[in-house]
């Protein structure tokens, strides 16, 4: 092996020094021989060996000239020289040491470990099979991204498209079902997929077969694909289970496959239905229920396919212009769409994490240049005894350096908690759960953060440390003011970290002042002491509305009964808990007159008594009774503002409104009563139209129940069980929940990132307090003897303290200002994620600097306290 | 006696000039240039050694340990057939060279 061979010369000649004794050996055998000869020219022993030494040179110098014939076996010497001794110097001062590692350590490992949860989140690769061609499908409105397309748009779409190999579609949020038969009833997730999906995604079943194309038609038989997890859980593991039957909604399904385990999309899934056209789900244009995934076809770039879905959303506008005028499907890379919803909370994040490292930073540096001070003398001393400028810069940067590779150790270590933290609090993404741990890339990116917080911390110092002047050092000895370069070097270096401390807790004040008017929003009815649950009734045994109400009537009456239970409502979708089912409405003879209008309200069905349940309440007119049965007039109640934007000025109760139900002709009630305004999704939302039918005349199959409580919530629910279990075995008894969880719910992903933020601002704020700490007291422990003399010309103590407070507050003063401009950026930069606040808030803005001013105030107290204890004499006599 | 300065890269043809002749330790390799030169070329130790370390890295020598006739341990270097090669080369670029040098001096 010839390289092998090189390899080794390469190294033999290169890496390794010279051996020093062997060439020791030689010069001394050089200069023996040169003073034999010596002698034998007749000098004296002593001639001799003077003039052989005197002919031969500084054996030292020859020696360094031997070594430079291997520059690179050199340099590594030297650096292994430096570490040596930076490895003896630094324990001998270990809280340096400590504070500098574990300063960086924190930022560093704040930044790895977010850098590590946004790589998981966005950057990795999708578990598919050439997930480049794969892309998402949403709905848009004049070219606003909407979320849902309708299933016809979609198996039109699917028919016409050639760019794309494959088009389906997902139901893209909870779809549930009740499976009965062999063990305990239980409601399952059961999300709608068209035919293709798993096909399109190149995921295969781990048992069994996908859909076919006739299961997703009209009339196709009922089938299901399981999960691997479900199939595990409910039946037992059992290979046999493909081309049996298992009853979903009272349904005998046949199931035709199980999925590889872990396999998820989108949603979680016990089982997969098939769209089939025409059905409820996919019945009109104006029913949005799908998000779409496509594969482009071989070759296709992304924006052929654009264009192309592009002119079939026209052509359908011109066949079908009163549902799809303006409405068009936008496509978007699939890793792209399923990173969205964590991208801008995740680089707020990681630009806040990477602030707290520039302070960390900042803090590390104001240590060195502190340190550096105290190191002049010693740095004197070693330039007067010859040691050269650039060796001396080369070994403060090695010290230096081996702190940086401590903390970025440490940041290692520091960093798997911090993401197990972070993953902890934050939502996951629509992929499934992330997985906290060490990566490759979170190893490079410490190391290469600790690299550049060397040169940002550990060069300057350096160089300006080996640059200082031997001779005046020494003359001035111990208590100079010759630090003057180095005193506003660590003075610029508290105000950075101010700075950037001010930004953090700015944006985190924002924040936490969004999240505070959010959870301070009236969601229009009494969450407290209200329990909710839900009850899916199966259209196989429930096919008749009559039958749906008297079971539902019954249940009511019940469970109002139980103890501790004061009123029982019935709606299908509870306000917050369960959004959607906004629907378009007018009066008829808008509705006559062809006229575009998109007034859209949030249709819900009760039973009466909900409002009173909710403790919504009814402004005019009366609830729905139960003599607003089937056959009888249709009745609605409207909530305040439809009424008012409807019938400004005019008593709504009365009139009769046209609803769009997806059908030719629209459904016609009459106002009976205005109830008040309710948040239908989320708190960020607000309230919004409203309108609800009598549960006799509309009904649905799935309804939830609004329990308004004073009582042992546990009883209650087992109460509420019995009486189900009493009404029909194969029902559950599923999502049982307070409002008052549910309205944490709905905030937990804003206050995740406002507590990960807070965290961080924490930090910073900590690490610039004990930067200032820091500096004021080397300010105090420098000036000793001024302040001795001041007190000796009898200034009070008080002044001597209040100059202290006085130049600590001017630095964070000067912080402030700084923070101003760059916290209006980052105020734009949140302003998606704010609520209730501008990004520029004066409140946050005071407060902050309030409070930072506090912090700076106790951070110098102890060394102002110290100077005004100075006692004169003792300073001076010091000298 | 002037010494003239040795021109840059000259050591090295010397060294392997002498060394062809015999293998020889540093010591003997610097009073060989010196006598062979007739005490014109004085090759100072500050430059010897280092091109000796250079030359062995480059393969063109190679030196052992030896026990001497007096019964002292010296190093030994001797000619690689690489540096002999080399030397040949060196040789022919040097004589080219001095020849011209000489034949600038020699016109007119």
């Amino acid at each position: 092996m010839r390289w092998i061979e090189s390899a080794r010369r390469w190294l033999r000649t290169r890496v390794r020094r010279p051996d020093e004794r062997e060439l020791d050996e030689e010069l001394r055998l050089h200069l023996e021989l040169e003073i034999e000869e010596n002698l034998r020219r007749g000098l004296s022993p002593g001639e001799a060996r003077r003039r052989a030494l005197a002919a031969f040179g500084r054996v030292e110098d020859v020696k360094d000239d031997v070594r430079d014939v291997r520059p690179l076996a050199r340099w590594l010497g030297d650096l292994r020289r430096d570490a040596r001794i930076a490895l003896r110097s630094l324990p001998r001062q270990p809280v340096f040491a400590a504070a500098v590692v574990l300063t960086l350590g924190i930022g560093i490992g704040g930044d790895v470990a977010m850098l590590g949860v946004l790589d998981a989140a966005l950057f990795r690769t999708l578990p598919y099979p050439e997930p480049e061609r794969l892309v998402f499908g949403r709905v848009t409105y004049d070219g606003e991204v909407g979320r849902t397309v309708s299933g016809p748009d979609f198996f039109d779409t699917r028919e016409r498209t050639r760019t794309l190999a494959s088009l389906s579609a997902i139901t893209p949020f909870p779809v549930e079902a009740t499976v009965t038969g062999g063990a305990a009833p239980e409601r399952v997730q059961a999300p709608l997929v068209s035919s293709g999906l798993f096909e399109t995604l190149g995921v295969r079943p781990f048992l069994g077969r996908d859909f076919t194309h006739e299961e997703g038609e009209p009339g196709g038989p009922p089938v299901a694909v399981l999960s691997n997890a479900f199939w595990q859980r409910r039946l037992g593991e059992d290979f046999d289970v493909i081309g049996t039957t298992i009853a979903l909604d009272g349904v005998p399904t046949t199931i035709v496959g199980v999925m590889p385990p872990g396999f998820r999309f989108l949603v979680d899934a016990d089982a997969w239905r098939p769209i089939q056209r025409g059905i409820d789900w996919a019945a009109a244009r104006q029913f949005h229920n799908f998000v779409l995934v496509g594969r482009l076809a071989p070759g296709v770039p992304f924006a052929a396919a654009q264009a192309e879905v592009d002119v079939i959303s026209r052509q359908l506008a011109a066949a079908y212009p009163d549902t799809n005028e303006g409405k068009g499907i936008r496509l978007t890379p699939l890793r792209e769409a399923l990173g969205e919803s964590v991208r801008g909370p995740l680089d707020l994040l990681l630009a806040a994490v990477t602030l707290v490292l520039v302070v960390a930073c900042a803090n590390a540096a104001g240590l060195l240049v502190a340190r550096g001070s105290a190191r002049r003398q010693e740095m004197a001393v070693r330039t007067v005894m010859g040691a050269r400028r650039a060796r001396l810069a080369r070994q403060l940067l090695t010290e230096n350096g081996l702190l940086a590779l401590g903390a970025a150790g440490l940041g290692i270590l520091l960093s798997l908690g911090i993401q197990r933290g972070v993953l902890a609090f934050l939502p996951t993404d629509a992929l499934g759960p992330l997985r906290a741990g060490l990566s490759g890339s979170m190893i490079a990116a410490a190391i290469l953060l600790a690299l550049a917080t060397l040169a940002l911390f550990g060069v300057l110092p350096a160089i300006r440390m080996a640059r200082s002047e031997p001779a005046s050092e020494l003359r001035s000895g111990r208590r100079t003011t010759s630090g003057r370069g180095s005193a506003r070097t660590q003075r610029i270096l508290v105000v950075a970290q101010v700075a950037m401390t001010s930004v953090l807790v700015i944006v985190s004040g924002l924040l936490l002042r969004s999240f505070l008017q959010l959870r301070g929003v009236d969601p229009g009815f009494d969450a407290e002491g209200l329990l909710t649950a839900e009850v899916a009734l199966p259209a196989g045994t429930y096919g008749h509305m009559a039958e749906r109400l008297a079971f539902f009537e019954r249940l009511r009456e019940r469970a109002t009964a139980l103890p501790g239970v004061s009123a029982v409502g019935v709606v299908d979708r509870l306000p917050v808990r369960d959004g959607g089912g906004n629907v378009r409405v007018s009066t008829p003879e808008e509705w006559g007159s062809g006229g575009v209008f998109e007034r859209l309200a949030y249709q819900r069905r009760v039973l009466p008594g909900y409002f009173q349940a909710m403790g919504i309440p009814l402004l005019s007119g009366r609830d729905v009774t139960r003599g607003d049965e089937r056959d009888a007039p249709n009745v609605m109640l409207v909530s305040a503002s439809l009424a008012d934007d409807l019938f400004p000025d005019e008593d709504a109760v009365g009139r009769v409104l046209a609803v769009d139900i997806g059908e030719a002709e629209p459904w016609i009630a009459e106002v009976v009563g205005i109830v008040g305004d309710v948040v239908p999704n989320s708190l960020a939302e607000g309230t919004d139209y409203a309108m609800y039918f009598s549960y006799a005349q509309r009904s649905a199959a799935s309804m939830r129940l609004a329990i308004r409580t004073h009582g042992d919530r546990a009883g209650i629910t087992s109460g509420l069980r019995d009486i189900l279990g009493s009404l029909d075995p194969e029902l559950p008894l599923a999502g049982v929940v307070s409002m008052d969880e549910v309205l944490a719910t709905s905030l937990a992903g804003r206050r995740s990132v406002m507590t990960v933020l807070l965290a961080f601002a924490g930090v910073a704020l900590l690490l610039a307090a004990v930067g200032l700490y820091g500096l004021m007291a080397y300010h105090v422990s420098r000036r000793v003897h001024e302040i001795g003399v001041r007190i000796a010309l009898g200034a009070p103590t008080s002044t001597v303290a209040l100059a202290v407070l006085r130049r600590g507050l001017g630095l964070v003063a000067a912080g402030l200002a700084v923070a101003l401009p760059l916290s209006l950026a980052a105020g734009r930069f949140v302003q998606d994620m704010l609520f209730g606040v501008g990004g520029l808030d004066l409140l946050t803005w005071a407060g902050t600097a309030a409070f930072l001013s506090g912090v700076a105030t106790l951070a110098c107290l102890l060394p102002a306290r110290r100077a005004a204890v100075v006692d004169p004499m003792e300073a001076l006599r010091a000298e | 006696m002037s010494r003239s300065d040795l021109l840059q890269g000259s050591l090295d043809l010397l060294i392997l000039r002498v060394l062809e002749m015999e293998p020889l330790h540093g010591w003997a390799v610097s009073k060989r240039i010196q006598l062979l030169s007739r005490d014109v070329l004085e090759v100072n130790q500050g430059s010897l050694y280092p091109a000796l370390y250079r030359l062995r890295d480059r393969g063109l020598i190679e030196s052992e340990w030896r026990t001497s006739d007096e019964g002292r341990r010296i190093k030994v270097y001797h000619l690689t057939s690489r540096g002999r090669r080399a030397l040949g080369r060196e040789r022919r670029s040097w004589r080219r060279f001095a020849g011209a040098v000489e034949a600038i001096l020699a016109a007119g």
